[in-house]
């Protein structure tokens, strides 16, 4: 790599990470405005979000009289694995900002090291609920892991690479061709991984404050200040990092195929609209349907790695 | 003994390391303060890993043989570059487990000097050239490490574990030595691996099936992969810790070197089906070991199901590769034996890192179930941070070294399913491994963060957890070593499998260039160091620089942090609010109930006439599908067997006769 395309990456790298922190609080608000506005609510501000993290991001922060470093620093490794998975996913440009640092594989693991870090640190203040959600988390992680990993290996199948730029390129080229039966299947399958991660109907209520029921929000609860905030962002950021991979994966059209700025921005702007109807969709989920119970999970999350597989297998009979 | 040195550096550092062995078995048995002869092991431990790294990087092999025994066979002795990736693995792990006692003795003077000579005796299994050579050093291994794990004065249930790993590793022996034998016959009683590797062409397909099985039987059993696996999770925790280290680190990739030796180096491979029979036994091994690890409390019980775990991910590579290459697909196949090879390193230096732990745990509080446990991470902080390393790096996560290897056998696997080359029937089968061992990663980091939550964060449990020190010196140094050697292994990522990728050459031998179709396959990406799509130090370094990015944002000079209770709905917090391991994996426990069939009692006894209970009484428990519903009633049944049989033996002489005129009656109408 020549010393110009190393400052052309770092700076495309730059701007993604930065596209995506400032549209992963909005993303949010969108969400909870159409939530709100389907349950008959007006919803809250558009700026909300933002308004929450600056709001803790000053608070004087409290920690629990068990806690240890490990518990102290882990907000800060939990947004760094999510951050640097964010640089492994073409989002503008069928590229993924860092081309060749790693592919399906690798983000899969930082969600996974993000999961492990966030689900240890939830057993630091010694409390039931902490441990209840990260019971829960890592129990339905584990039901999704099938899914998410078949389900992009179908699309890495079809593209002959496990390179998300490769497998993002591939799409482009392949135009409304691409949307064949093993594609929508596998595209049906991550659709539900995407539901179960990012914790929302029928999976997870991410706006409960009943203790027995939370999932993800039991492992923030002994967490304050910037802490809180960092954590929070951190799942906003979880949401957007999914969402694109969704995209860059099985709906890549308008992507930038050449590295020039116009492409760029309309592939930035092409982007992000459809990560916002991707999450006008699970506002839809969160307010159309109620909760499964935990018990009937692995059928849901069953159907999920069962249509991968059926993917795969389809790639397989008919290629 | 007659030398015959290829490569005269490397022999001699082959000679310091059976010397420091020796050595290290002498001070044991004859030293007064046997305190110091760990430091011999250590010694041989650390020429045995250079050794291993100098017959990887291949400036050449080193033979060795010695006079015939009883004219029956000449000992011969040859490392090459397969050998050498396991003698690193060997060297490390051993090396950090006998620093980890340096200072206390062992428990008797057989003990001390069993340890080093059960060392000595894998760096030979790894070296034997010929089937008695082998076989020698192989029982040799069995024998001490039986010892070691029963000790001079053994009890009941220790007892028990002993002799049913002593009997099933006799049987795989059996195996092992009816398929040597088969295969002698082949090239007319020859016993040297070199005749028969240049005579395996010449065997008809049934006598190498049959041989194959008995291998997968034989080395299998050692290796602890389902449905061979009884005796290890029994075996293991029996032993002191840093055998169970060993044991667990290395002396179960003896099963998986013999594999690759003999189904892959002498026999040069066969049909797919062997590769497939592999692939179905690594994902089984994997998924139920990792479940099976999930629903124990005893924390070195719960270590010993995931060495059956990753014997499980070692196998998919090594069954890839058998796959790969009966279809003519070099690259990809050499890929999947590379990925095979750095899993069996990498899990020697996690494993015996988390066995250490656990030793040091055990040593600190006496406690062994993890329920007892608790904010361990107070009174022993690097134990707490070097044993996260480890389950960090066993959960398969980046930048450690256990995530770097299992993403290469993704690609293996994906490059099977990917192949048009090999029938879609095996495609398939590696499809459906694909999802097994994802779900088998997500289930590990699900018992990792459980294991390392519940014993190391939080509040005591009891007593013994709250109160104690950090562990010794030298323990502490094997531990910081080995998770060191963990975040090492990851980064370098690249250039090791670049190394091991031209051991798996070697041992894949040149054959037929590969079929039309490759073209597809070779577009999928390579790993780092050749043109690459996982840059492991690169990224490695990106996500420690996004941490620290983020701390420091994150971090407020000259804002005091007040310490609060946790918030427990407004009682004063307990420790008994704390989850449980039992609680912990309930979800899981109950998600598969299918496979893990829980059972579970409960008991309330009331004040009489309220509702107010005096004492609740809570007992689960998981059936284990292979031990409790096929084996245990199998054993039953052959005991009842044996019991008809012995009828027959009536005592008196006249129906002995009658038996004999019968069978010749029998004889007579068959062979008429």
């Amino acid at each position: 790599m020549s010393g110009d395309d190393a400052l052309t990456s770092v700076a495309f790298a730059a701007v993604q990470l930065v596209t995506f922190l400032v549209f992963a609080p909005f993303l949010l608000a969108t969400i909870r405005r159409t939530k709100a506005r389907l349950q008959g609510r007006r919803g809250p501000a558009l700026l909300q979000p933002y308004r929450d993290l600056a709001k803790w991001w000053g608070k004087a922060p409290l920690e629990s009289r068990t806690a240890t470093p490990f518990g102290r620093h882990a907000p800060a490794l939990v947004f760094g694995c999510l951050a640097s998975a964010a640089l492994l996913v073409p989002f503008a440009a069928t590229r993924a900002p860092l081309v060749g640092w790693g592919d399906l594989f690798v983000v899969v693991g930082l969600l996974a090291a993000a999961r492990f870090v966030l689900a240890l640190a939830a057993f630091d203040a010694a409390g039931a609920f902490g441990a209840m959600g990260s019971s829960r988390d890592v129990a339905i992680a584990a039901l999704a892991e099938p899914g998410l990993v078949l389900a992009l290996a179908g699309a890495a199948l079809a593209a002959g690479s496990s390179d998300l730029g490769s497998i993002s390129r591939f799409g482009v080229d392949q135009g409304i061709g691409l949307l064949g039966p093993a594609h929508l299947l596998a595209a049906g399958a991550f659709a539900i991984v995407v539901v179960a991660e990012t914790g929302h109907q029928p999976v997870d209520n991410p706006d409960t404050h009943l203790e027995l029921t939370m999932i993800h929000e039991a492992m923030l609860l002994e967490s304050s200040g910037r802490a809180l905030a960092t954590l929070v962002y951190a799942s906003e950021l979880k949401l957007v990092l999914l969402a694109a991979l969704f995209v860059a994966a099985f709906l890549p059209f308008g992507a930038a195929t050449e590295f020039t700025p116009v492409p760029l921005a309309i592939g930035t702007i092409v982007g992000c609209a459809k990560i916002l109807l991707i999450g006008q969709a699970l506002a839809v989920l969160d307010a159309g349907i109620a909760k499964m119970r935990i018990l009937s999970l692995p059928d849901l999350l069953g159907v999920a790695s069962l249509l991968a597989l059926t993917g795969l297998g389809t790639r397989i009979l008919l290629a | 003994m007659v030398l015959a040195p290829d490569h005269v550096a490397l022999t001699s550092l082959f000679a310091a390391v059976a010397a420091s062995f020796t050595l290290a078995a002498a001070t044991a048995l004859f030293h007064r303060s046997a305190g110091i002869a760990p430091l011999f092991s250590v010694l041989g431990g650390v020429c045995a890993a250079v050794l291993g790294i100098g017959l990887v990087l291949g400036p050449g092999d080193v033979s060795l043989a010695a006079g015939r025994v009883l004219d029956f066979s000449p000992l011969t002795l040859h490392y090459d570059g397969l050998s050498g990736a396991f003698l690193v693995a060997v060297g490390l792990s051993t090396a950090a487990a006998s620093l980890s006692i340096v200072g206390s003795g062992p428990r008797s003077r057989i003990e001390g000097s069993g340890y080093p000579l059960f060392l000595l005796s894998m760096v030979l299994v790894l070296g034997a050239s010929d089937a008695f050579s082998f076989l020698l050093a192989w029982e040799l291994m069995a024998v001490l490490s039986a010892l070691l794990v029963v000790g001079t004065r053994p009890s009941g249930p220790d007892l028990a574990a002993g002799y049913l790993y002593l009997a099933m590793t006799h049987v795989a022996t059996a195996a092992i030595v009816i398929g040597f034998a088969i295969l002698a016959a082949g090239v007319g009683g020859d016993l040297a691996f070199a005749a028969w590797r240049a005579g395996s062409g010449d065997l008809a397909a049934g006598p190498r099936d049959l041989v194959f099985l008995l291998v997968v039987v034989g080395f299998g059993t050692k290796a602890g992969a389902l449905p061979f696996h009884a005796w290890l999770p029994r075996a293991h925790p029996v032993a002191p810790s840093h055998v169970s280290a060993v044991m667990s680190g290395v002396m179960i990739k003896m099963g998986v070197y013999g594999l690759v030796r003999i189904a892959l180096d002498v026999m040069g491979g066969g049909p797919d089906w062997w590769g497939l029979v592999l692939v179905v036994i690594g994902a089984s091994s994997a998924v139920l070991g990792v479940l099976y690890a999930l629903m124990q409390h005893d924390l070195k019980r719960l270590l010993a199901y995931h060495s059956i775990e990753n014997i499980g991910i070692i196998l998919l590579g090594l069954g890839s590769a058998l796959v790969l290459k009966a279809h003519g697909l070099p690259d990809l196949a050499a890929l999947a034996l590379a990925a095979a090879l750095f899993h069996s390193l990498n899990h020697a230096v996690f494993k015996t890192l988390l066995f250490l732990g656990a030793g040091a745990v055990v040593h600190v509080t006496g406690l062994r179930d993890l329920d007892r446990m608790g904010g361990l991470a107070r009174i022993m902080p690097v134990t707490a941070l070097t044993f996260g390393v480890g389950a960090a790096a066993i959960s398969g996560l980046p930048p450690f070294n256990g995530f770097a290897s299992e993403w290469l056998v993704f690609q293996g696997l994906l490059g099977t399913v990917a192949s048009a080359a090999v029938p879609a029937l095996a495609r398939s089968v590696a499809a459906v491994t694909i999802g097994a061992l994802a779900l088998t990663a997500a289930l590990a980091v699900a018992c990792f963060v459980k294991v390392t939550g519940i014993a190391f964060l939080g509040r005591p449990r009891s007593d013994a957890a709250s109160t104690g020190h950090e562990t010794s010196g030298p323990a502490r140094l094997a531990m910081g070593f080995l998770a060191g050697s963990c975040l090492a292994l990851g980064l370098a990522a690249g250039p090791i499998v670049t190394a091991l990728m031209s051991v798996s050459r070697t041992v894949l031998g040149e054959f037929a260039s590969a079929p039309a179709g490759l073209a597809a396959v070779t577009a999928l990406p390579r790993p780092a160091g050749s043109g690459a799509t996982f840059a492991a130090f690169a990224l490695g370094l990106l996500v420690c620089a996004a941490a620290i990015g983020t701390a420091s944002v994150q971090r407020r000079r000259g804002v005091r942090v007040r310490q609060v209770d946790t918030w427990t709905c407004g009682i004063a917090p307990q420790p008994a609010f704390q989850y449980t391991a039992a609680s912990y994996s309930k979800p899981i426990r109950l998600f598969f109930h299918r496979i893990l069939l829980p059972e579970r009692e409960i008991r309330v006894e009331y004040h009489p006439g309220t509702a107010f209970p005096v004492s609740i009484h809570y007992r689960s428990q998981i059936t284990l599908l292979l031990e409790d519903r096929i084996f245990r009633p199998g054993h039953v049944l052959g005991l009842r067997a044996a019991k008809v049989a012995r009828r027959l033996q009536g005592g008196a002489i006249q129906l002995y006769l009658a038996y004999t005129v019968i069978a010749v009656l029998i004889l007579l109408l068959v062979a008429r």
